[in-house]
């Protein structure tokens, strides 16, 4: 499989970091193009262009720390920081706006109510993505 | 005493049977006349098919002489609206109505309707109970 | 705006898309998980599931910061409750009320709601307008100041053609304010103008006049 244009969705976890060293991985060969996007789901007691600090910041953050590790794959990497209200539908929105050939994302293994949860983003981005789907499941610890 | 009750399920139907064998004057609503079956062999006063939040029902009733309205259907949006239909359009002296959704409670008690919640009823005993 | 609207049948679904359409913000809360899944697919990410009457679900949805809520469920006293808990416990501005039995409209007003709408009397009031023979078609309620604009025809066999507009003993709470003749030419009635046969008026009023000005301008 080649990829030429790669969305990396990201939330600030060690997933992540394994996900864009294999999006590196996966790109490098033909020279594709990444993008890594992170997403502030705004509430609705807000509008949507609210500036929530505390947010943007660790999104600020996130977005660098994975810059550098792209660095450190020696391979150049685009950000981006969305607001929306859902995160599923911004990113897949996101992945059809830039006609990316594959959405690969980390995920976290989560308990809610004693039951493994893959949560709601995970779901329906597999459900309703207009590319191919990598997810990248982090080992139990 | 003349009182007009709403809904005839358990709680109802009960108070219903209690009033009349007191000898006050009762009218009961229901919008499905099996519920009627609830009511003793021995009860005196009138029962009525209809909807408590339609004030032609509520007239048919007599809510326009009764000295009390209670609303115990098991919709907390049909007892609030019939009580202050009762309260508001007929200005009947005494309101009561039940409201399972506490924060609803809450928020009609401040709009100045007398309401129960027997979800906080019910745990408050439970607790107490657990706690003697 | 913010606008929040409570229920997604038929009506919370055009009325969301066409109110998208004019560029407010829209936020539908729907009890039915299917319904909730159509709204979000067909006009994106603007449906919630939950019961617009529960105070935690307003909540979640901002209603503290809406410009308006409008309740449009199938039942009346969910339409009620929705905007009562809107209004009292978030201070929205405006609530508008969906209602069925059009008998609901004085109670809804009397506990606050701001604009209730009836389907029932939309109905009503088109047929009193496609019905000729009907002596006054209610055109428009301007519910806040308590008035309302009704048209009235007058037939050639009435008293009043031929008398001019201070002759004829209008109630005080009543104002002419166009004279359509047979021709379809429009004029603005001062004192001296003159009723004719099939001229449509349309008038001013408060609902308790609205009577004594049907028989000033037909005769009883």
């Amino acid at each position: 499989m080649e990829f030429h244009k790669i969305l990396v969705p990201v939330i600030g976890t060690e997933a992540d970091e394994e996900a864009i060293r294999l999006a590196c991985g996966l790109a490098k060969k033909n020279k594709g193009k990444i993008w890594v996007v992170y997403v502030i789901a705004v509430k609705r007691a807000l509008p949507l262009d609210a500036e929530i600090e505390s947010e943007i910041r660790k999104a600020e953050g996130t977005l660098d720390h994975i810059e550098g590790i792209a660095e450190e794959q020696d391979y150049e990497i685009d950000t981006d920081l969305l607001q929306a209200r859902e995160v599923g539908p911004a990113i897949v929105d996101e992945a059809a706006e830039r006609e990316v050939d594959l959405i690969l994302m980390g995920v976290t293994y989560e308990r809610r109510f004693g039951q493994f949860t893959l949560g709601n983003v995970v779901p329906y981005v597999l459900k309703n993505a207009p590319c191919r789907v990598i997810l990248y499941h982090q080992p139990i610890t | 005493m003349k009182v007009v009750i709403m809904g005839c399920g358990r709680v109802g139907a009960q108070l219903a049977a209690l009033l009349d064998s007191e000898g006050h004057k009762v009218a009961i609503l229901d919008t499905d006349d099996y519920s009627f079956q609830r009511l003793p062999s021995a009860f005196s006063g009138t029962a009525l098919l209809g909807n408590g939040t339609d004030e032609d029902i509520l007239k048919r009733a007599g809510i326009e002489e009764a000295d009390v309205f209670v609303a115990v259907t098991q919709g907390d949006n049909r007892n609030v609206m019939a009580a202050q239909i009762a309260k508001h359009m007929f200005n009947v002296p005494k309101v009561i109505c039940r409201i399972y959704d506490p924060l609803r409670r809450e928020l009609y008690s401040t709009l100045g309707l007398e309401a129960f919640s027997p979800t906080t009823i019910f745990a408050q005993i439970l607790k107490e109970k657990i706690e003697s | 705006m913010y606008i929040i609207i409570i229920g997604g049948g038929e009506i919370g679904y055009y009325l969301s898309k066409a109110l998208l359409d004019e560029g407010h913000e829209i936020l539908v809360l729907e009890k039915n998980s299917a319904r909730n899944e159509f709204i979000c697919s067909e006009l994106g990410s603007i449906c919630i599931q939950g019961d617009g009457c529960e105070a935690t679900t307003l909540e979640a949805a901002g209603t503290g910061r809406a410009d308006m809520l409008i309740a449009v469920t199938g039942d009346d006293e969910d339409n009620l409750v929705a905007c009562q808990v809107a209004k009292y416990k978030f201070n929205v501005p405006r609530t508008i009320a969906r209602i069925k039995n059009p008998k609901n409209e004085a109670i809804f007003k009397k506990l606050g709601i701001d604009v209730t709408v009836s389907s029932t009397n939309v109905i009503l009031e088109n047929i009193e307008e496609e019905v000729p023979t009907h002596p006054l078609t209610h055109l428009l309620t301007i519910r806040d100041k308590g008035l309302e604009i009704i048209e009235i025809k007058i037939p050639p066999e009435s008293a009043t053609v031929g008398k001019t507009v201070k002759e004829l003993s209008l109630p005080s709470e009543s104002i002419l304010s166009l004279i359509i003749s047979e021709e379809r030419k429009p004029r603005v009635p001062t004192a001296l103008t003159v009723i004719q046969a099939e001229d449509q008026i349309i008038a001013v009023t408060s609902p308790e006049s609205e009577e004594a000005l049907r028989i000033a301008l037909r005769g009883a």
